[in-house]
């Protein structure tokens, strides 16, 4: 390094490369991606900007008999044209995103059931996406003792 | 073992105009998540798993619904109709791997 100039400029071009991650970055082959991710990728919005509701109703088992095959039924009185998207997510899944569902009003009713995987106990959440913009939620805790996903 | 892609759908025979009915399906599919080893050979099996199914009235999209790998193996799925028009359903389903499969159905509406 001739001048002082020159390492500024290094330094520089450095950075840069850092930033654009060129940088060697060590980073897990499967990273876990949390709720707050999930929901930010999918929603747009965290878990603070979403109310929960009692117009929504999971019905799950409290202690699943295997974490493979979990059954979940997600129900919700919101009228249908109100109504623009569900969204099921599982806070401690590798990745919390599970499904969604599009509704239109040949749909009739909110109403979507599944079966999912869990790796964990963990809150299984529904997620309602008005047309208004707003979001709407329920969860139930289940109880898992050996897990489905990997 | 069934193929995959295979969908068995259940809808009520006789619909009366007006009713919001349950249509259940199940798809052949491994649903694999990518995380799970091969016991044999300790590699990781890939992922492969379905990505949507979208479902079509008379050629009209109604509802689609996107899934990743967290849906169970051969998964199920049941949402709910209204008995709007006499017709067909047809429901198209991907997966990641570029499985491409169609399933119709008939409504029979009466009223």
């Amino acid at each position: 390094m001739k001048t002082r100039r020159d390492f500024f400029k290094l330094a520089g071009v450095a950075a840069a490369g850092i930033m654009l991650g060129v940088a060697p970055v060590i980073s897990p082959a499967h990273a876990k991606i949390s709720l707050e991710e999930a929901l930010k990728k999918h929603l747009g919005v965290g878990l603070s900007a979403i109310k929960e509701s009692n117009q929504i109703k999971i019905k799950a088992p409290s202690i699943a008999e295997s974490g493979a095959n979990v059954p979940i039924q997600v129900s919700a009185t919101v009228p249908i044209e109100k109504v623009e998207a569900l969204y099921i997510f599982v806070d401690k899944n590798p990745n919390p995103f599970i499904a969604s569902v599009m509704f239109s009003p040949v749909n009739g009713e909110v109403f979507f059931a599944t079966r999912i995987k869990m790796g964990a106990t963990s809150p299984v959440r529904a997620i309602l996406k008005l047309k208004d913009g707003s979001y709407l939620m329920a969860y139930k805790e289940v109880k898992v003792t050996v897990g489905g996903c990997g | 073992m069934a193929t995959i892609g295979r969908a068995i759908v259940r809808v009520p025979k006789r619909l009366k105009k007006g009713q919001i009915f349950k249509l259940q399906m199940v798809i052949i599919h491994p649903m694999e998540t990518g995380l799970r080893k091969d016991p044999k050979t300790g590699k990781k099996i890939p992922a492969h798993y379905i990505t949507h199914v979208d479902f079509y009235l008379n050629d009209k999209l109604v509802t689609k619904i996107n899934t990743s790998a967290g849906v169970s193996k051969n998964p199920y799925f049941a949402i709910k109709m209204k008995a709007v028009e006499s017709g067909t359903l047809k429901i198209v389903y991907e997966d990641n791997k570029g499985g491409k499969w169609e399933k119709t159905v008939n409504l029979v509406v009466e009223g």
